[in-house]
C-alpha cells in the first residue's frame, strides 16, 4: 500500500471513529434482533433440503438464528455501503482534484467499508453462537462474510448511482425480497424457481449448509458467491473511479 | 397559491426529484402486501403469535407505511436543515417552514397509505376498510414523528438510518402481531394500538375504544413531535 493510501485509510477510519453511534448501532441492532427473534420463535418441526439432496429435520427456532444473522449482516453492510460511498463522493472529489490519486482514495474507502462490515459480521456471528451451535463454523463464517461483502458492494453501487432516499428504499426492497422471503427455508423447504437469479441464493445455501450439515456440500455455491463478489468488486471499483472524475 | 401550499408542493417535489423514489414508494407497499403477506401468517405462528393469515396480510401494509414514512421523515429533516434555515431567514419563518415540511411528509405518507390500503383491499378484502385505512395511516404518522425526531438529533445519515432501522426492528419484532409476549413491554411500543386496530380490521372485527384512543394519542403526539423537530431544524441559530 502506498503512503498516500495508508494515510487516506487512517484518516477514513478516524472519520468513522468520530461517529461512535454508528459503532454502537452496529452492535446493538443485530444483537437485539437475532436474540429476540430466536427467543420468541417456537420450536416447530421443519424439514429443509440442503445442497447435495440432503434433507435435514430441524425446527423453525433453529432456522431463525442463521436467517436473522444473514439478514442483519446484509442490511447493515448495504447501509454502510450506501453511506460510506456517498460521503466518499462528497469529500474525495476535492482530494482527487487537488492531486490525490483516485485509486488510493477509492482503496481507503473500500477498506473502511470492509472493516465496518466485518464488525457487523463478528457481532452477528457471536449472537448466532449464543442461540445455535452450527455444524460447521467455517462455512457459516464464510457465508456471513460473503453476505456482508456482496451486500456492501451492492449498497456502494446503489449509493453512488442513486439519491440516498431511493438507495435506502431499494436496498430494503432487494434484501427483503432476496434473503427475507425468496431464499428463506422458513418459508420454502427447497429453493424456489428463479431463486438462483438473486445474489442471496449461494449465500443462504452456504449458510444453511454450514449451520446444519456435517458434510460440506456447498462448494459450488461458495464458488458462485465468490464469483458474485469478484464481479461486484470490479464494478464498484470502476464506478467509483469514474465517479471521482479522474483517470490517475 | 399561498406560500404555504407552494412550499409544501416544492418540498414534495424535492423528495421525488429522483423518479425511482416515487416508483419505490408505490412498489414497496405493493410488494410487502402481495408477497410478504403470503408468508407472514406462518412466520407469526412460528414466533408464537396467533395471527390469522388475513390479519398478517393487513399488518404488512402497516409495516411498509411505517418504514417508508420513517425513513422519508428522517432524510427530510437531516438533509434539509441548512436550506430550511435559509428559507426561514428569508422571510418564511421557522413555523411556516415546519408546517410545510410536515404537510409534505403527510402528503407522501398518505400516498404510501393509499397504495398499501388499495393493495390490501384488492388482494384479500378487508372486513372493516375504514378502520384499516385509519390504522395504516397511523403507522405512517407515528413513523413520521420517529423519523423526524431521529433527524433532529442525529445529522449523520448512516447513524440516523441505522437508528430508524433499530426502532423499526424493535417495534416490529416485539409488537402484538409477532409475539405472545406483547402483553408486557410490548404494550408501550409506538405502534401497539395501531397494530391491534389493523389486526382486528384485517380479521373483520371492530376494536375497543381503548385502542382508538391509544392510536389517536400516539399518532397526534408523533405529529406534534415531528412538527417540533422540523421547527427546531429550521430555527435560526444565534451567532456564537
Amino acid at each position: 500500500m502506498s503512503p498516500a493510501a495508508r494515510t487516506a485509510t487512517l484518516m477514513a477510519f478516524r472519520d468513522q471513529r468520530r461517529r461512535p453511534l454508528v459503532l454502537v448501532l452496529l452492535v446493538l441492532v443485530p444483537a437485539y434482533v437475532i436474540l429476540w427473534s430466536v427467543a420468541e420463535t417456537k420450536p416447530t418441526p421443519r424439514a429443509i433440503e440442503l445442497d447435495g439432496d440432503v434433507w435435514v429435520r430441524t425446527t423453525m427456532k433453529a432456522l431463525h438464528g442463521p436467517g436473522m444473522a444473514g439478514l442483519m449482516v446484509a442490511f447493515l453492510a448495504a447501509l454502510l455501503g450506501v453511506f460510506v460511498m456517498r460521503s466518499a463522493l462528497a469529500g474525495d472529489r476535492r482530494l482527487v482534484v487537488a492531486g490525490f490519486p483516485a485509486r488510493d482514495a477509492v482503496l481507503s474507502r473500500l477498506l473502511v467499508l470492509i472493516g465496518l462490515t466485518l464488525v457487523a459480521v463478528v457481532v452477528s456471528a457471536l449472537m448466532l453462537g449464543l442461540v445455535l451451535t452450527p455444524a460447521s463454523w467455517p462455512a457459516v463464517i464464510a457465508a456471513l462474510v460473503l453476505t456482508g461483502l456482496i451486500y456492501a458492494a451492492i449498497g456502494a453501487l446503489v449509493g453512488v448511482l442513486l439519491d440516498k432516499l431511493a438507495a435506502t428504499y431499494l436496498i430494503l426492497f432487494l434484501i427483503m425480497t432476496d434473503l427475507g422471503v425468496v431464499q428463506s427455508p422458513m418459508f420454502h423447504a427447497r429453493p424456489v424457481a428463479f431463486a438462483w437469479l438473486l445474489p442471496g441464493f449461494p449465500l443462504d445455501r452456504l449458510l444453511y449448509d454450514g449451520a446444519f450439515s456435517h458434510t460440506f456440500n456447498a462448494m459450488g455455491k461458495l464458488l458462485l458467491a465468490l464469483g458474485w463478489l469478484t464481479a461486484l468488486a470490479v464494478v464498484v471499483y470502476l464506478v467509483l473511479r469514474r465517479a471521482l472524475g479522474t483517470r490517475s | 397559491m399561498s406560500a404555504f401550499a407552494l412550499t409544501s408542493g416544492r418540498f414534495v417535489r424535492e423528495q421525488l426529484r429522483a423518479p425511482l423514489t416515487l416508483v419505490l414508494l408505490i412498489a414497496i407497499p405493493v410488494f410487502f402486501v402481495l408477497i410478504f403477506a403470503d408468508v407472514l401468517g406462518e412466520f407469526s405462528k412460528a414466533l408464537g403469535g396467533t395471527l390469522a393469515t388475513q390479519s398478517a396480510t393487513a399488518i404488512s401494509a402497516g409495516w411498509s407505511a411505517a418504514f417508508l414514512s420513517g425513513t422519508l421523515a428522517f432524510f427530510m429533516v437531516s438533509s434539509s436543515r441548512a436550506a430550511d434555515r435559509r428559507l426561514a431567514l428569508a422571510g418564511l419563518g421557522p413555523a411556516k417552514v415546519a408546517l410545510s415540511r410536515i404537510a409534505a411528509a403527510l402528503a407522501l405518507g398518505v400516498t404510501v397509505t393509499a397504495v398499501a390500503f388499495l393493495t390490501l383491499w384488492l388482494r384479500s378484502g378487508i372486513g372493516h376498510p375504514l378502520h384499516a385505512l385509519v390504522a395504516i395511516f397511523a403507522f405512517a404518522a407515528i413513523y413520521i414523528g420517529i423519523g423526524a425526531v431521529v433527524g433532529a438529533l442525529v445529522s449523520d445519515p448512516l447513524a440516523g438510518s441505522l437508528l430508524v432501522l433499530a426502532v423499526f426492528s424493535i417495534d416490529a419484532f416485539s409488537g402484538p402481531q409477532m409475539t405472545s409476549a406483547a402483553s408486557g413491554v410490548g404494550t408501550y411500543l409506538p405502534t401497539y394500538h395501531a397494530a391491534n386496530l389493523l389486526i382486528a380490521a384485517g380479521g373483520g372485527q371492530g376494536s375497543p375504544a381503548a385502542d382508538w384512543r391509544g392510536v389517536a394519542a400516539v399518532a397526534l403526539g408523533a405529529l406534534t413531535v415531528a412538527l417540533a423537530a422540523f421547527w427546531l431544524a429550521a430555527r435560526a441559530r444565534s451567532p456564537r
